[in-house]
Parts: structure tokens; sequence; C-alpha cells
């Protein structure tokens, strides 16, 4: 009887494996830029020659405005940044009832010589206190904040329909 | 008598069978999300923050307007004057219908400039946009 010669065991030697994955792992680590994109969304208005100017009664706007050095006239008062958001709430809210043609309207204007950096605080500042009117109102409505309705749901859309965001950008008085 | 050392008679040892497994899952991960920068951008800028922040859930729509401490605009891998914004953003959305503009701005930009651009973007018809802003804590 022939015995069948034994044959070395072929592997692959897997021992550096862990090694080369580490390597690569760690270039993966130093090159991504887990870098979100967000901000604030807004919708521009569509170019017009020659717009018409729409009558709008004084109870529906609340008129922001802002100089160059940083002050906040809203409504013709002086006011601070940071109060803002508490000054519209209530002027949101008494509003939600009207019909959609009636809703506030809130204006930003700025001079030219305004540092976008206070624009864009000023602009949070109503998104936020839009926001805080979204989630009080779903909260008591649906026992759910805003941010937790389902995108597309009919509880959504109600509440969007209750509180639409409308905030107007007036161009800056010195336009060239 | 002898004393012997008591000792216990499980291994000590910490199976690295599956190590790399779970660094190639981990290398798997960091690939996937990885997006490597596809432009260099020229000019220097550092964002405002927000609290009111939404985030743009379709990176592809994307296109980005970056604007310097010095006033320099950048579209795509080149610096663009004010006049020019308006034919490359027109090319853009007609190749991208709902194309979202995110204004990468310095905090210290003056408004008139961001306005003047806005106006080119209206004119393009490109009217969906995004200021980006950080997160503020």
């Amino acid at each position: 009887m022939i015995k069948k010669k034994k044959l070395p065991e072929a592997t692959i030697p897997t021992s550096s494996m862990a090694d080369i994955a580490f390597l690569l792992l760690i270039f993966f680590l130093v090159a991504t830029v887990i870098d979100v994109d967000s901000g604030i969304g807004m919708t521009l208005p569509e170019f017009v020659d020659n717009p018409e100017t729409v009558e709008v009664p004084k109870d529906r706007m609340a008129a922001v405005l802002i100089n160059e050095t940083g002050d906040v006239l809203l409504d013709g008062q002086p006011i601070s940044l940071f109060q803002i958001t508490n000054t519209l709430k209530p002027r949101i809210q008494s509003k939600i009832d009207l019909p959609n043609n009636k809703k506030l309207i809130v204006s930003i204007k700025t001079d030219r010589k305004t540092e976008y950096n206070a624009y864009i605080q000023a602009l949070d500042q109503v998104k936020v206190a839009y926001f805080e009117v979204r989630d009080e109102y779903s909260n008591s409505k649906f026992g759910k904040k805003f941010s937790d309705l389902e995108d597309g749901s009919i509880e959504q859309n109600e509440v969007k329909d209750a509180i639409p965001i409308i905030i107007s950008i007036a161009e800056p008085e010195k336009v060239k | 008598m002898k004393f012997e050392k008591k000792r216990a008679s499980t291994k000590q040892e910490i199976p690295t069978a599956s190590m790399p497994d779970i660094i190639f899952m981990l290398l798997l991960f960091f690939m996937v999300t990885t997006t490597l920068r596809e432009v260099e951008v020229f000019v220097q800028y550092s964002l405002p923050e927000a609290k009111a922040i939404e985030k743009i859930e379709n990176k592809r729509l994307i296109q980005y307007v970056w604007v310097g401490k010095d006033g320099r605009i950048q579209i795509n891998d080149s610096l663009v004057k004010l006049n020019e914004i308006q034919d490359i953003m027109y090319a853009k959305r007609q190749a991208l219908p709902n194309v979202i503009v995110s204004l990468r701005v310095d905090k210290s930009t003056d408004m008139g400039l961001v306005t003047d651009i806005q106006q080119e973007l209206r004119k393009a018809y490109c009217l969906r946009i995004n200021y980006s802003a950080n997160i503020k804590i």
C-alpha cells in the first residue's frame, strides 16, 4: 500500500491583515470631513421688473429694521436682538386662528453696511419664534413636537397651514 | 507538604481572531461616509452661528457660493465677479432644476453684497437658498 505523501498546508498568512486594515482605517479617519450642511433655509421671490406694491394692514406686519451698528428696531421700538423671539411669539400666536391672508408677515430690512452676522442673528430669532409656536401648537393638538410629526402627514400640514412662516426680506434702502 | 500556586485553568488571552473583521467594519463605515473635498476654497470665511437650523437632506442638489472676508465670491473652482453669477447659476439651474444654493458667507460681510448676490440669484431663478450657519449651543 502506497501512503499518500502529505502535502504542506497551503494557507495565506492573515496575521498582517489587521495591520493593513488599520492603516486604511486611519487614512479614512483622517480624510473624513463629516461636515453637515446645515443652515437657515429661505425661498427667494421671483424676479419681477416692476413689482406691484400691495398695501398691508399695519397689524399684520412686524417690521424688523437693523442698522449698520447692529441696533434693532421692531415696529419702531428699539429692542435688543435677543428679545425678538419673545416679542414676536404672542403676535404669531394671536393669528393662529385667522384665515391665511391675515397671518403675520415678518419683514426684515437691513442697511447696506449692516453686518451679515447681525442679519443672520435676527433671522434666527424670528425663525426660533416660529418654530417654538409651531412646537407648542402641535404639542397641544397632537401631543407631539412639530419635528416628531411624520413628514408630509396630515398633522404636519395642518400645523404648517395654521402657522406659515412668512418672512419678507426687504431690499436695503440704498440700492445702487 | 508541597505547595502549589493556584492558577486559573482558563487561557489568559484576549481573542484577537475577530479583530480584522471589526476593523473592516469600521473601515467600511468611514469609506462610505467620506466625501473627499472636490473643490479648493480660495476665500477665507467663518460662518455665523444660529439656533433654528435645518439640515439639507439632499447633498446632490447643493451649489455652494462662497463669499470671503475680503468680499471675493467663489463659485465652483474659480473666483467670479458679481455680474457673472447670473449666467453661471442659470446654467446650473438648467442642469439641476431644483438646485439649492448654499450661501457660505463670512460673518463680517456687508449686507449690501449679500443682497446683490441674492438679486443675481433671483434673476437666475435660483430661488431656494440656504444661509449656511453653524449650530449655536
